[in-house]
């Protein structure tokens, strides 16, 4: 077995790093110096090296923002650092360089590129999911310590279940998106890939912790005094030491996620590893989470709409690259536009353009749109009913027992048991060959992301840590937690980490 | 900031030396009427160019053209050149009329970014140095709500006596123009901040007759949403674009379809400037293209009980063209129902001066704006304290102070009026008013003498208004062409005049003369006085004996004249002749030292009179 469980895949431990950089293409700019962090004010922090997802704006002039698109391309310089950035560069990071992805994180391969597909072995093999695919590769070899990537419907937990790293998706409003460049507004976030939570965890609560920061440029940024009202309703945020105590927890297992297209390795490996905690002094209960056959088409809808609407702003007029030639351009009597978006965006980007300006058309929007909200509503709704922490942004709702799959155990007369965190796989099936994700239809990859999607259209934080499958593959096991419960989960996704690590079969 | 009636601050403030810079005062950067979004996107089909933006027209401009039209035309007696006063109604055809305008507010930030907002009154401001990167749609950057837009909003909405809603949303209204960099502009579509107000018109806002002594006006909603970029356009088919004015602050207001005539819709817009104005909500009026509105026309024929298909003409930017359009609008759809044909539902434009509407779009060039939640925004949540506090500042609303100047000061409704709607005149008027009872050392309202007060709104309103029609181009210090005669006749300098002018030290003509001089520069501030003296301008009435011995002097040898009173006196005509006595008088005028100087007219007439009757009738009628 593994020398080094979950640290690096099966497939990653022969790769000898440097001639393989170009080969996986992870990285779109990778200048020559790194960039330092800003003189700062004494004690100097730690230095750590953090690779950027390319959708977060960097304002270095060796460091162009692009988004994977033709349409920014290396020629655009963001004239604004993301908060994040400047955040993480105060906080010691060295930046060296900006990774590959979906262009504007739009795909679950990262082979959605201008600047190329990222895989994770050579030459081509195997898919590093995506979007933030290039960040996990980079993680996964070794060359940075931590990197950033931003998690839509799963774009930084499926590659880090693919690569066998930790992905770290926040609670919606917790880290700012000053400066990173939107797909979908109300389900992006900011997400952190590292080959251990400790970083991670340290960045969230640590001393400098990030949850502390409100960014004023964010409006969906969460005021001060908002954090401090959800965090004393929590438990790891103010220094009572590790809250990762499994024994006791109770983690649900989600019916609704036993489909049938799930991998049997995977459905094993993931009953195994319940079985672990369970052995270890967690109560495994199983739960309903009834909406989730309509979530990931919720967010087929909610996301390429939102991203109809904020790609709009891509003309090539005041930034980015222009198709001027003649016929194209208005001077010359031609479609100003057109011709520049038509160029500038790939066949994925354009498929969702179109797909969300469908659906936010005034014969659709009731059918697609407004249904599709409401989804969301109920999913959200689900988690706040398995969840025995209650959602601080949320009023209490009352539940319909006879609504609940009878599979379902009651606690008592109230309803069944509520858990602490809920258990299941990252993705459905191991990450798969290069080869089969290029013939794919479009539609069959977002398959893929029919885990991770629920958490975010709740905005709940979660996390994926790897999990041994029997055969040779890395696959995430992934923890989904009540809103701002991220500090407790950064400590117990560490306790499961370990004990599935430390465990013997 | 809390609207004070204007009367009290005038009072309050020394000397009246208040800054008259209104809401509604000359822009020197109108806001662009920006062409129909939809067309915009619709003509960029692979054929047409987009269309070229409308470069902005001064109203001088507009004027003019539209008099060319007129000349080129060259049929001043064609049917379109009826009085629209005579032309509200057509016998057997019912109009409908809903209006929506656009005003911009008057705000120190945008919208949604703390950039600052170009300004009235300040300097040129150089093209795209009031951008922050939002307004530029740089990718990354967050729309960041400026709660300082809500006072002048909800002062607007509550001027128009709306609901203000506890919870409004933004939406995105999508279509492509170089003018709107994010592709979209952030609006209130599903949940406007205001909704279900009124307005009401009187016979003196300028209603047409037909509507009787009053017109309510519903307003459906108000909602705040962006402005958009100014196009430079430039030879060679270029382009430049000033993003200085996206993403201004402007509130829609909507009403419903209500107007019945056309003279109405106009009298509309006019008040809503006017509201606005009064609670210092917008920044310039229409004229200064910091209003403009967009009209729904229907008709059907009488009896019939549901509306007709609507075409809407954008972009009018006069109350004049809002009548004007509205006319030919609903003639031009009588005209076509009437040859048995249909009215399309479309988008029609309309320039001064022209007599028809034109097509600009049908609904099948329609873009659909794809409404959707702004999702970086939240909802906007508005207090009731806040609504409360804004509603109890607001002060006196035109309508009030209107009657107050007529029942206070004794002015005639349509001079009243004349004050409230002259772009700063009102307050000049209080100044004025305010220096002048000083120096009399009376109040008009509290002794029930108005007629200092009368004369004082006469000179303001029909005196200065001839300064202003001389067309003498008057530049200010800063090089800028200024148009309002009162801002070169200082309040304390035009009181002076009234003063003497009223307690008969100076005769009207030398009245007239010094506030030329004054508005010519050739009297400094505070000299009236001072020239008065210099110039021995002031009046001393001549003597009895010396009116006497003029009287005489003219009625020498007016034989022919003298006998048309007599014929009066004997009963042989019935009118007095006063024509014939005014000429004697002007003859006396005239035969007085230095053309009259030191004469009284109506003291002329008193002594002529009565030696006529004294004197030359007796005498003749003794000769007879």
């Amino acid at each position: 077995m593994l020398s080094r469980p979950g640290l690096r895949s099966p497939r990653l431990r022969n790769v000898s790093l440097s001639p393989q950089r170009r080969l996986l293409n992870h990285f779109i700019t990778h200048p020559a110096e790194p960039i330092p962090p800003p003189p700062s004010s004494s004690p100097s922090p730690k230095t750590f090296t953090l690779a950027v997802k390319d959708n977060i704006a960097t304002t270095s002039p060796t460091l162009p923002t692009t988004c994977a698109s033709a349409i920014l391309s290396k020629s655009y310089t963001s004239p604004i650092e993301a908060t994040i950035i400047t955040q993480l560069r105060a906080r010691g990071a060295v930046i060296t360089g900006k990774t590959n992805l979906d262009e504007f994180g739009m795909g679950s391969h990262s082979i959605y590129s201008h600047y190329g597909p990222v895989s994770q072995d050579n030459p081509l093999q195997t898919s590093a999911g995506g979007s933030s695919g290039g960040s996990a590769v980079a993680v996964a070899n070794g060359e940075v310590e931590l990197a950033l990537g931003t998690d839509t419907g799963g774009s930084v937990r499926l590659p880090a279940a693919y690569t066998g790293i930790i992905g770290y998706k926040p609670s919606y409003g917790m880290i700012s998106r000053y400066g990173v460049i939107p797909y979908a507004n109300s389900l992006d976030t900011v997400g952190f890939l590292s080959r251990e939570i400790s970083p991670i965890k340290e960045l969230i609560v640590g001393e400098r912790g990030l949850w502390k920061e409100h960014d004023s440029n964010d409006p969906t940024s969460l005021t001060e005094p908002a954090r401090k009202r959800c965090a004393a309703q929590r438990k790891g945020y103010h220094g009572q030491g590790h809250a990762g105590e499994l024994k006791g927890l109770k983690f649900g297992i989600p019916l609704e996620y036993n489909i049938a297209e799930l991998d049997p390795q995977i459905r094993d490996a993931w009953a195994a590893a319940a079985k672990r905690l369970q052995d270890a002094g967690a109560r495994i209960v199983p739960v309903s989470l009834p909406t989730t056959k309509h979530a990931l088409a919720a967010y087929y809808i909610i996301a390429p709409a939102e991203a109809s609407s904020n790609l709009a702003k891509y003309d090539g007029i005041r930034y980015g690259v222009r198709d001027t030639h003649a016929s194209s351009d208005a001077a010359a009597g031609g479609v100003l536009y057109a011709s520049t978006r038509g160029k500038g965006f790939g066949e994925e980007v354009k498929r969702r353009i179109l797909l969300g300006s469908y659906t936010l058309s005034s014969e659709a929007m009731n059918n697609y749109f407004i249904k599709a909200q409401r989804v969301r509503r109920l999913v959200r709704r689900d988690f706040n009913r398995v969840f025995a922490l209650d959602n601080p942004l949320q009023e209490r709702e009352t539940f319909e027992l006879s609504d609940l799959p009878e599979e379902v155990e009651m606690e008592d007369k109230w309803g069944p048991e509520e858990v602490d965190f809920l258990l299941c796989p990252t993705a459905p099936t191991l990450a798969p060959k290069m080869k089969e994700v290029m013939e794919q239809q479009p539609v069959d990859a977002y398959m893929n992301d029919v885990f991770t999607v629920p958490a975010s259209l709740a905005g709940l934080p979660a996390i994926s840590i790897p999990m041994r499958v029997t055969a040779e593959g890395a696959a995430g096991l992934q923890l989904i937690g009540q809103y701002w419960d991220d500090a407790r989960l950064l400590d117990v996704a560490d306790a499961v980490g370990t004990e599935l690590r430390t465990s013997r079969a | 900031m809390a609207r004070i009636p204007t009367a009290e601050l005038s009072r309050y403030l020394l000397n009246g030396q208040l800054t008259r810079r209104g809401c509604l005062r000359l822009r020197k950067y109108p806001l662009v009427p920006p062409i129909s979004p939809s067309r915009r996107a619709f003509s960029a089909s692979p054929s047409t160019p987009p269309p070229p933006e409308p470069p902005v027209i001064p109203l001088r401009k507009q004027l003019k053209d539209q008099a060319k039209a007129a000349k080129l035309s060259g049929a001043p007696h064609n049917k379109k050149n009826k009085k629209n006063t005579d032309n509200q109604t057509v016998p057997g055809w019912d109009l409908t009329v809903g209006i929506e305008i656009h005003a911009q507010l008057n705000t120190p930030h945008k919208l949604f970014s703390p950039a600052s907002t170009p300004s009235a009154g300040e300097d040129a401001i150089p093209p795209n140095t009031r951008v922050a990167p939002f307004d530029l749609a740089i990718p990354g950057s967050q729309p960041l709500f400026q709660p300082t837009t809500l006072i002048p909003a909800i002062r607007a909405a509550l001027a128009l006596n709306c609901e203000i809603q506890p919870i409004s949303r933004f939406d995105r209204k999508h279509y492509f123009h170089w003018d709107q960099p994010a592709g979209y502009q952030i609006t209130q579509y599903y949940h406007p901040f205001a909704r279900s107000g009124s307005v009401t018109l009187l016979p003196r806002d300028g209603i047409a007759p037909d509507d009787g002594p009053s017109v309510e006006i519903g307003i459906k909603q108000v909602q705040m949403e962006q402005d958009t970029a100014k196009t430079l356009a430039q030879p060679n088919s270029t382009h430049y674009l000033d993003f200085n004015r996206v993403g201004v602050p402007l509130v829609e207001m909507i009403t419903e379809p209500c107007i019945h005539r056309p003279a109405t819709a106009a009298a509309f817009v006019r008040k809503v400037q006017m509201l606005l104005k009064s609670v210092d909500a917008c920044t310039s009026g229409m004229e200064q293209g910091g209003l403009r509105a967009d009209v729904n026309v229907s008709v059907k024929r009488e009896g019939e009980t549901r509306l007709g298909t609507r075409t809407e003409i954008k972009n009018l930017s006069s109350f004049k063209a809002v009548e004007d359009a509205i006319i030919a609008e609903r003639d031009r759809q009588i005209a076509v129902l009437e040859a048995g044909g249909k009215i399309e539902g479309e988008t029609r434009g309309w320039s001064l001066g022209s007599t028809e509407t034109r097509r600009l779009r049908g609904k099948e060039g329609e873009v659909d704006y794809r409404y959707m939640p702004d999702p970086d925004l939240g909802p906007v949540v508005i207090g009731e304290d806040l609504v409360e506090r804004l509603g109890g500042t607001m002060g006196t609303l035109p309508d009030e102070e209107v009657e107050v100047l007529m029942r206070a000061y004794g002015l005639s409704e349509r001079d009243a009026m004349a004050l409230m709607q002259m772009e700063g005149r009102m307050e000049y008027f209080y100044g004025v008013l305010e220096e002048l009872e000083r120096m009399l050392g009376v109040t008009a309202s509290k002794e029930g003498e108005q007629k200092h007060a009368i004369l004082a709104a006469n000179w303001c309103l029909h005196e200065l208004g001839k300064l202003a029609e001389a067309e003498e181009v008057v530049v200010d210090n800063a090089g800028v062409e200024v148009l309002d005669a009162s801002s070169r006749v200082p309040e304390q300098d035009l009181a002076a005049i009234l003063f003497y002018l009223h307690q008969k030290n100076i005769t009207a003509k030398v009245a007239k003369d010094l506030m030329w001089d004054v508005f010519r520069g050739t009297v400094v501030t505070g000299g009236v006085t001072e020239q008065i003296e210099s110039q021995d301008l002031w009046y001393k009435e001549i003597s009895e004996e010396q009116y006497i011995a003029i009287a005489d002097e003219v009625i020498e040898g007016q034989e022919k004249v003298l006998q048309d009173f007599i014929r009066f006196k004997q009963g042989k005509s019935k009118a007095y002749p006063q024509g014939k006595l005014g000429f004697l008088v002007g003859k006396m005028m005239r035969a007085g030292p230095e053309q009259g100087k030191g004469m009284d007219p109506a003291s002329a007439e008193r002594v002529m009179r009565a030696r006529i009757e004294e004197v030359y009738i007796p005498r003749s009628e003794g000769v007879e």
